[in-house]
């Protein structure tokens, strides 16, 4: 798949990153090349395969419904947020 | 002509003690930020952990619903970037639902059933709180990682009227189970609408348009009739193509109307894909059993009151809309009550009395034994339907719950002794000579006027019922 202005302007919306104009024809030549790289794995065939969602055997493990002792932990927390006011977390403005 | 086409999707919080993948508490209300712990704030390292309850609890819906329970379900992670979630990513299950193809019948006006098909339900984890204060937002997250089961519908309502009932028929069940407390003001039962219309007669569907936000059965009739208002008349004027998209639209309810969320569509792009923290959730034996251990459900209830205690069907459907209700009215029966009338003291006299006094089922004064054993007094005569009446209105202001003691000191016992009411009887009849001859000469409409003359001597107090057998023995002999 060839990565074209098109493709990256979205990636970078999704993204929320800034490519700079410099770098993009750069940035579009290694995703070109990593999207061919894994192309290599449609050359498996696995129409006759059930998804594999883990590699590991059985279940996840399964908590019991028993709430957990008060504690300090969101506290610490906080003072170490960016940003913290009466034990909120601050952000900047998310609506215009 | 236009056929509306209306499918739901439904979030229910669960009523579980802990939160989905973290032993955070889920209690409501709590100081910000108080529930929250390395796993709900995503914090590097920190991993989840299925908190078992939820997913019996999800289980259990469907066997409720006669849906397909998967013995293995998978988490997949619903990418998007937001200050209520700290991961950037929502756990939820898109491969494979625990719940699979259910099904919900819904009570229509008429008196019929319609059956509407259930697409799935499935666990996701939800978000937090964004409040926002001039340039900055602040953010609470205790609400981020509480369970929620998001029940998606099938197509299959044709009017608001068929998706409110079908909402109420939703609510009562998961009320009836337990398994949420679905309170809509306080968002854990909240329900997201998808509109759209089609010429009768066309099999195709039209665009759908998502209406969000909704919390009140009455908002949600407003916002479809208000969207299918649109929709139709964008049609009529030919302009369907350019004002109908398949978008998200929020429910405005000072204005009435349905608003487009502007042009945050285009972008989004969930990138779904398996959750790699999380192996795909496998069911054992015990929670299979535990989760079909399903009370009573509202259909199989009416059916019963119907077919055994032989009230309406009509009354049933009152009864058990609220599981509250229908728990108060089975055990008044306990104690006593005769179904028929528990009824009628239930739905209009003590309800009368909770709403005039601002008061549910659930804050009532008197609990369901007192007025079970009130309306048993009624049905062996101890006391008059109207001595009961006052002697209901005294409870609802006094703490004294001693039935007997309180009909004695309240002076309510209806006197059924025959020697007394024969006493007052003769001495009526001594003093209206003239109206005994007129009787015994063929004016029987008299008759009412004797029962009229004892009652009132009695103060109330004598059993009518007696005192009619009583006077036509003495008057016919």
């Amino acid at each position: 798949m060839q990565i074209d202005h098109t493709v990256l302007t979205k990636l970078e919306k999704l993204s929320h990153l800034r490519i700079d104009e410099s770098k993009k024809e750069e940035v579009m030549g290694q995703l070109t090349e990593i999207l061919g790289y894994v192309d290599n794995l449609n050359e498996l065939e696995t129409d006759t395969l059930d998804a594999s969602f883990s590699t590991l055997e059985g279940g996840t493990p399964l908590r019991e419904d028993l709430p957990r002792a008060e504690n300090d932990i969101a506290k610490n927390i906080l003072a170490h947020a960016p940003e913290s006011q009466d034990d909120f977390f601050i952000v900047p403005a998310i609506i215009e | 002509m236009f056929e509306t086409v209306i499918g739901l999707e439904v979030h229910v919080q669960l009523n579980t003690k802990t939160k989905l993948f973290c032993s955070c508490p889920t209690s409501f209300a709590e100081h910000q930020n108080k529930n929250t712990c390395p796993t709900c704030l995503a914090l590097p390292g920190a991993l989840p952990v299925v908190n078992r309850e939820a997913a019996v609890k999800a289980m259990r819906f469907g066997y409720a619903i006669n849906a397909n329970v998967n013995h293995v379900s998978t988490f997949d992670r619903k990418s998007y970037f937001y200050p209520d979630s700290p991961s950037a990513y929502q756990i939820t299950q898109l491969t494979k639902a625990i719940v699979q193809k259910g099904e919900l019948f819904i009570d229509l006006e008429d008196g019929s059933q319609k059956r509407i098909g259930m697409t799935q339900a499935h666990l996701e984890a939800d978000a937090g709180k964004n409040m926002h204060e001039g340039n900055h937002s602040k953010v609470d997250l205790n609400r981020a990682g509480t369970p929620l089961m998001e029940i998606v519908s099938e197509p299959d309502m044709r009017s608001s009227d068929e998706a409110v009932a079908y909402l109420k028929k939703l609510h009562s069940t998961v009320r009836y189970l337990d398994i949420s407390d679905a309170n809509m003001q306080e968002g854990s039962f909240r329900c997201d609408v998808n509109v759209s219309i089609r010429p009768k007669g066309q099999e195709a569907f039209g665009t759908r348009v998502e209406i969000k936000n909704i919390n009140s059965f009455k908002f949600v009739a407003a916002a479809i009739a208000y969207e299918v208002q649109r929709q139709t008349e964008a049609y009529e004027d030919g302009v369907y193509e350019q004002e109908v998209h398949q978008e998200t639209r929020l429910w405005n309810v000072a204005e009435g109307v349905t608003k487009s969320m502007r042009g945050k569509e285009e972008a989004a792009d969930y990138r779904y894909f398996p959750d790699p923290d999380l192996r795909p959730l496998v069911v054992t034996d015990e929670m299979i059993e535990e989760a079909k251990e399903i009370p009573e459900l509202p259909d199989a209830k009416v059916a019963r009151y119907v077919e055994e205690l032989g009230i309406k069907k009509a009354d049933a459907l009152v009864i058990t809309a609220l599981k509250e209700m229908a728990y108060y009215f089975e055990e008044m029966l306990k104690y006593g009550a005769v179904a028929k009338t528990a009824v009628t003291w239930l739905t209009s006299e003590l309800l009368g009395r909770l709403n005039k006094a601002g008061l549910s089922i659930e804050t009532s004064p008197v609990d369901a034994k007192a007025l079970g054993i009130l309306v048993s007094k009624i049905t062996d005569g101890t006391i008059s339907g109207k001595g009961a009446k006052e002697l209901l209105d005294h409870m609802m202001e006094h703490e004294d719950r001693d039935i007997d003691a309180l009909i004695d000191e309240l002076g309510l016992a209806q006197v059924s002794d025959d020697g007394a009411i024969l006493a007052i009887i003769d001495e009526i009849l001594a003093n209206n000579q003239d109206k005994v001859e007129q009787y015994k000469s063929g004016k029987e409409k008299l008759f009412g006027f004797f029962v009229g003359q004892t009652m009132k001597a009695s103060k109330g107090s004598a059993n009518p019922a007696k005192v009619n057998e009583l006077l036509k023995q003495r008057l016919n002999s």
